[in-house]
């Protein structure tokens, strides 16, 4: 305790007192990393609340069952449930039906609408109706009693502005009907699911809604206790073959495993700030050791170990993590608000949709991102620590003039930075680990780790050839500043490697989006071609489970002379854990007005295959999350039938929510069974006529006759709305991106600053052996311009790499696409050269730092 | 001549009318559109042991005591409601097309079995809907069969059989009737209240030959001995300020039995229409009446659970049957907490007697039945 204190003490007196008197340089490295951690802890915060959701979610509504029947892509008959009530093994069963629905011509967002059983399910899930507005507490048995009536969550009832006893109309892909809501859910259980957007209704008023008669989405089943394996099995036997007996977690795992995804790769990108962050703790913390080298062999003089010297500089770089992590709260506090937001629309959008409506702030998140934020402050702190133990206590006598040398050479560090680079090509090979690619965030580690220990040397040679070059060129302040930035070791090299990892990040990221954007832009002109898309009522977000009416499929013959109609349906299934749609569609029709973007197998073969249904067509995303490619057998179970198909291509798609087989629907029809359909598009067979105009008349014409029993999209708004939200995807990256950059800047900015004040005295002597102020301005502008040119060239490069890395691994091993490699030069040739002068402006206040005392009393110091 | 043909088509008329009066139940719709019971119902049967949809509310209800061979005693009861949720016109508002879930009628069933041996009470229940074969009542061919799931009673010609199989035990049993029928009240038109509405129409089979099975902790165990059935229909039997009911069926050693109910009102009084039935060797009930009996108290339990106090041992007086008994609990905890179906809580459990009857001592065991001290009987569906 007492040498604790002891130690406090010291650090107090020898760092805080220090950084006191130096608080612009500590603020600005304390801004730095507070950014870096607020972005990093806001982002897992934002995905987890996003986790949290979806898993309390499927939690809730799957509430205490332990397995579930269903039919993939299909329904479930319900006579299976007296069926199963009559199993001596099953302790309860409960079917129940859930649909999007949205009040008629409200302009609000849809909500999820649960049919069940009151009296089935209460001993599965917990649901409790709000008895303080004086509700009768069986208001279940008038869900039973009274048809078209419903139980609201209480946010939903406060959003819809509704209380007991008023009615809504509810609309639906089968109809638009009055409802009477008979109470409010307390705010527990089930309530709690979907962000409280939820309403309950019976079973027979769900069906007679929806028209969905004689079957149910799933039935929850409860085991007895002492249920096995030959009970399950007995179970089974009791069910038609295509209905599966599985646990309820498989839906949740295979969401929560596309989430955890998105989440490892925000992570890694928003750990780029903390990473950049470090670079700006260490450039302080070497400042320190450097700078203070003559009192540092004083306090060694005095009594003090080499250990005392070494942990009082590993306590500066604690301190500064500690405190910027603190600064970090309301920092994040800020970008939470617009992350949070950001995050579920873009998860909502790509893999599960979630209703956000509480951050949970888990104490281990936040233990995790304060550990992180210091750990990598304490580490950057470390070899500046390392190198001031070496100090020796007779330096105490001697006027220092040499600073920190380095123990390393820059050729020594250039060589173990080539170690790195080498070593991304093979881990860039490794296959993923537990469904994340682990060895490819590695290989983006070591990348920028080996592009940073490279510095010293790239600019130590630069420097070294082009110094007189520059004399001759650019006069004494260029020579100088070559001369300086070749022997100013490893400090500068330490902000140059702050800027290649920010540039780097930068250049990757440009090159990533502008493939991945061109790529989906290409796909959406050639597969999702069409004039007009048909479907149901609200049947996107009801995953087309619901069949376009027969009447208006009757009606829209009558156009059968202007329009070709390719109907498709889509059945949402997974393999083993993997979602992906299985999409049904007239190939024939298709193939003559549109194409798939291929990616292997030969497109002139497989089109007529494909037209004659003897075989299946999958996306990329599916061949590699299932390992299936060209020549293996696709087996699935859809509704009634088991399919087994072989796979005769590979195509790109960039569907969210998992991958995609196509298979031709006459086909299936005639070998496997009827099948209705759930959406159509319409291709106009005069091409020449005014698209836009025909399309708008059709749309017309049908709402005319129909009504809005359907959801029409016109094939340009369709494809516009999902670059739109491709756009939306990355506004996230686009920030975090942003902020590394700035972090970047902040880095640079810093170091010139310690730069000019560590040699106030050099730079006086300068002045006043007649250089002018002009001369050493421009000197300190052209080293600004060595560090940032180099940086940015350096960055530049690893950027690339660090692209394909992106593109061809991180994405591939993710999220199972990958994209036509495409680089945006447009957008990095203006980009760069504007980090470049947003980089030079950032040696401005080093500029002014120069003369702040006069030479005079800066000569007389020491 | 012609004022006496006047007369005799008169007295015609009245004989045609008492004769229609006499073999028709006396029903009416109420106010909600429900039907009521106003007057003797005349049972017939098989026909009455089927269900009776448009009344609110009906019970087939068997309770008993069995014996098994090691001389292990056991109480059990197996309850079958049935409650029809809306009037009966309101299917004409239904949606059209109807889900093939959409129906009146929600069955409720309760079943426990009393452990005397080992002093353990053990109770289970059911509630469904009738749709899709998960409940239901119905008759074919003369029999009638009322089922929950797995929980069913089929009453056939000359058997009932009863199984009920839940996650704690099991009930397989076989009853035959000694005795007839026996009509409670006016022709089975129980009074339950002030007005003629205020009643149920209420038949009971007061002797079952009982042989079959209970299934306890996974053991099976051969049983026999005496049940006790009661059918009874109502819509709303129980008038304002009734709190609750002590039902009591007993089978004495004579061959005779006994049931009696008394209606406990706000005040702490018995209701003049609490009433009884005494039944002979051969059948024959004798209507009681509120005045003819008195049922005193003498022990109380107080419920862990609901911390509700029952009584659990009584003085019986009947004095025109000259019949003195003291009953008492065969196990004081025989509660039955039902919070996942009627949410009622109430006290039925197995229960003996000694005393005398017609000064002739006997002895007896039957069942008894205690709603409403745990809080006031609300009718949950």
């Amino acid at each position: 305790m007492k040498k604790f204190l002891f130690f406090s003490r010291l650090f107090i007196w020898f760092s805080l007192r220090d950084m006191r008197k130096h608080m612009g340089r500590a603020a600005t490295v304390l801004f730095g990393i507070a950014l870096g951690a607020a972005v990093f802890t806001s982002v897992r915060l934002s995905v987890n609340a996003s986790l949290d959701s979806f898993t309390k979610s499927m939690d809730l509504i799957a509430g205490r069952a332990d397995h579930v029947l269903t039919r993939p892509g299909g329904y479930v008959p319900e006579y299976l449930i007296a069926r199963l009530l009559d199993h001596p093994m099953i302790r309860n069963a409960s079917p129940v039906l859930t649909t999007y629905t949205r009040v008629s011509q409200d302009g609000s967002e849809p909500f999820l609408l649960i049919g069940f059983d009151p009296i089935l399910d209460r001993p599965l899930r917990n649901w409790r109706i709000n008895d303080k507005s004086g509700q009768s507490p069986v208001v279940w048995l008038d869900l039973l009693k009274e048809p078209f009536t419903l139980i609201l969550g209480e946010p939903l009832a406060r959003q819809l502005n509704r209380a007991p006893g008023d009615s809504l109309y509810l609309e639906h892909a089968h109809q638009k009907t009055r409802f009477k809501i008979l109470g409010m859910l307390e705010r527990s259980g089930l309530s709690l699911a979907e962000g409280g957007r939820i309403a309950l209704t019976d079973i027979a008023t769900f069906q007679e809604f929806t028209g969905l008669f004689g079957k149910v989405d799933r039935i929850d089943l409860q085991l007895k206790p002492l249920a096995t394996a030959r009970d399950r099995a007995d179970i089974q036997r009791l069910l038609p073959e295509s209905i599966q007996l599985n646990p309820p977690t498989a839906k949740r795992e295979s969401g929560q495993m596309m989430i955890r995804a998105y989440q490892l790769n925000l992570s890694i990108l928003s750990f780029a700030s903390l990473f950049v962050g470090m670079f700006l703790v260490y450039s302080l913390v070497a400042l320190n050791a450097a700078s203070r080298r003559h009192e540092l062999a004083i306090l060694r003089a005095t009594g003090a170990s080499a250990y005392h010297v070494f942990f009082i500089f590993l306590a500066e770089g604690a301190f500064l993590g500690i405190t910027g992590w603190l600064v970090a709260i309301p920092l994040g506090n800020f970008l939470i608000k617009y992350l949070l937001h950001g995050v579920s629309q873009t998860i909502s959008t790509l893999f599960v949709r979630v209703q956000v409506d509480t951050l949970s702030l888990s104490v281990s998140e936040i233990a995790f991102g304060f550990a992180v934020t210091v750990g990598i402050s304490i580490l950057a702190a470390y070899q500046p620590a390392r190198e001031a133990m070496q100090v020796a206590p007779k330096e105490a006598l001697e006027i220092s003039q040499l600073g920190m040398r380095p123990r390393k050479s820059p050729g020594q560090l250039a060589i173990w930075g080539l170690i790195c680079i080498l070593l991304v090509l093979p881990l860039s090979r490794l296959p993923a680990v537990l469904d994340m690619p682990l060895p490819g965030y590695l290989a983006i580690l070591l990348l920028f780790v080996g592009f940073s220990l490279l510095a010293p040397w790239a600019l130590q040679r630069i420097s070294h050839s082009s110094s007189a070059v520059l004399l001759k060129r650019a006069g004494i302040p260029a020579y100088l500043a070559s001369r300086y930035v070749r022997d100013s070791g490893t400090r500068t090299a330490v902000s140059v490697g702050a800027l290649i990892t920010a540039v780097a990040l930068f250049t990757a990221l440009v090159i990533m989006i502008y493939s991945f954007r061109q790529t989906v832009t290409y796909w959406t002109y050639e597969t999702i071609k069409g004039d007009l898309f048909l479907t149901s009522k609200m049947g996107e977000i009801n995953r087309f489970r619901y069949p376009i009416p027969q009447q208006v499929i009757d009606d829209l013959q009558d156009y059968r002379s202007e329009i070709d109609i390719l109907p498709n349906r889509r059945f949402f299934l997974n393999y083993g854990k993997f979602p992906y749609e299985f999409e049904l569609m007239d190939m024939q029709g298709f193939m003559q007005y549109a194409s798939f973007f291929w990616l292997k197998g030969n497109p002139k073969a497989i089109r007529p295959m494909l037209k004659r249904g003897e075989g299946v067509i999958v996306s990329e995303v599916f061949s590699n999350r299932t390992g299936l490619t060209v020549g293996d057998v696709f087996k699935a179970q859809i509704e009634e039938s088991y399919l087994e198909l072989p796979i005769i291509g590979i195509v790109r798609d960039y569907r969210t929510q998992g991958g995609v087989v196509f298979y031709s629907m006459p086909h299936f029809n005639a070998q496997y069974h009827q099948t209705y359909w759930g959406g159509l598009r319409f291709f106009f067979k005069d091409r020449s006529q005014d698209l836009d105009l025909a399309v708008a008349k059709l749309r017309n014409d049908i709402i005319d006759r129909m009504g809005d029993k359907v959801d029409m999209y016109s094939g340009k708004g369709l494809r516009g709305a999902v670059l739109k939200i491709f756009d939306e995807t990355f506004a996230v990256t686009t920030v975090l991106l942003l902020i590394a950059l700035v972090i970047a800047a902040l880095g640079i900015a810093t170091t010139l600053t310690v730069l000019v004040l560590e040699r106030s005295r050099q730079l006086n002597t300068l002045f006043a052996v007649g250089a002018s102020f002009r001369q050493i301005r421009s000197m300190i502008f052209w080293e600004a311009g060595f560090m940032v040119v180099i940086g940015e060239l350096a960055g530049v490069v690893c950027g690339f790499v660090l692209s394909c890395l992106l593109v061809f691994v991180i994405n591939r091993q993710s999220f199972g696409w990958t994209f036509l490699y495409g680089v945006n030069w447009g957008a990095l040739g203006a980009s760069i050269p504007l980090i470049i002068l947003t980089a030079l402006a950032a040696a401005l206040p080093a500029v002014k730092m120069v003369f702040r005392k006069p030479p005079a009393t800066l000569l007389r110091e020491r | 001549m012609k004022r006496r043909s006047e007369k005799f088509a008169f007295t015609l008329l009245c004989l045609f009318l008492m004769t229609a009066l006499a073999g028709h139940k006396v029903m009416a719709e109420d106010q909600n559109g429900y039907l009521t019971v106003t007057g003797p119902c005349h049972p017939t049967f098989p026909k009455d042991h089927g269900p009776h949809p448009g009344y609110r509310t009906e019970w087939w209800y068997y309770t008993g005591n069995l014996l098994a061979a090691s001389g292990n005693q056991y109480g059990y009861q197996l309850t079958f409601f049935r409650s029809q949720i809306s009037p009966s016109d309101t299917t004409t508002n239904w949606p059209r097309p109807s889900s093939a879930w959409r129906t009146q009628q929600v069955f409720v069933g309760h079943a426990a079995i009393s452990d005397l041996s080992k002093k353990k009470h053990r109770h289970a229940e059911l509630m469904a809907r009738e749709a899709l074969g998960m409940a239901g009542a119905s008759q074919k061919t003369a029999a009638t069969t009322v089922f929950i799931k797995n929980w069913s009673t089929t009453i056939g010609a000359d058997s009932h059989v009863l199984a009920a199989h839940t996650a704690d035990f099991s009930i397989d049993l076989t009853l035959q009737p000694a005795k007839p029928p026996v009509l409670h009240g006016q022709a089975g038109y129980s009074r339950k209240g002030s007005t003629a509405k205020k009643a149920s129409c209420y038949y009971s089979l007061t002797r079952l030959i009982s042989k079959g099975m209970l299934k306890i902790d996974g053991k099976t165990i051969a049983v026999e001995g005496l049940s006790w059935m009661d059918h009874e229909y109502s819509t709303d039997p129980l008038e304002a300020g009734i709190v609750g009911w002590d039902w009591l069926s007993l089978q004495l050693s004579d061959q005779t039995e006994l049931m009696l109910f008394f209606l406990r009102q706000q005040n702490g009084e018995i209701h003049p229409a609490s009433s009884g039935t005494f039944v002979d060797r051969s059948g024959r009930p004798q209507h009681l009446t509120r005045e003819d009996f008195s049922f005193t108290a003498l022990k109380q339990w107080q419920s862990p659970r609901s911390n509700a106090v029952y009584p659990v041992a009584w003085h019986l007086n009947i004095l025109p049957l000259a019949i003195e008994l003291t009953i008492v609990a065969n196990l004081n905890d025989q509660e039955m907490v039902t919070a996942a179906t009627t949410g009622v809580t109430y006290w039925e459990g197995s229960v003996s007697a000694t005393g005398t009857l017609a000064e002739q001592p006997v002895r007896a065991d039957g069942y008894v039945e205690l709603t409403g001290y745990a809080k006031a009987f609300r009718a949950p569906l």
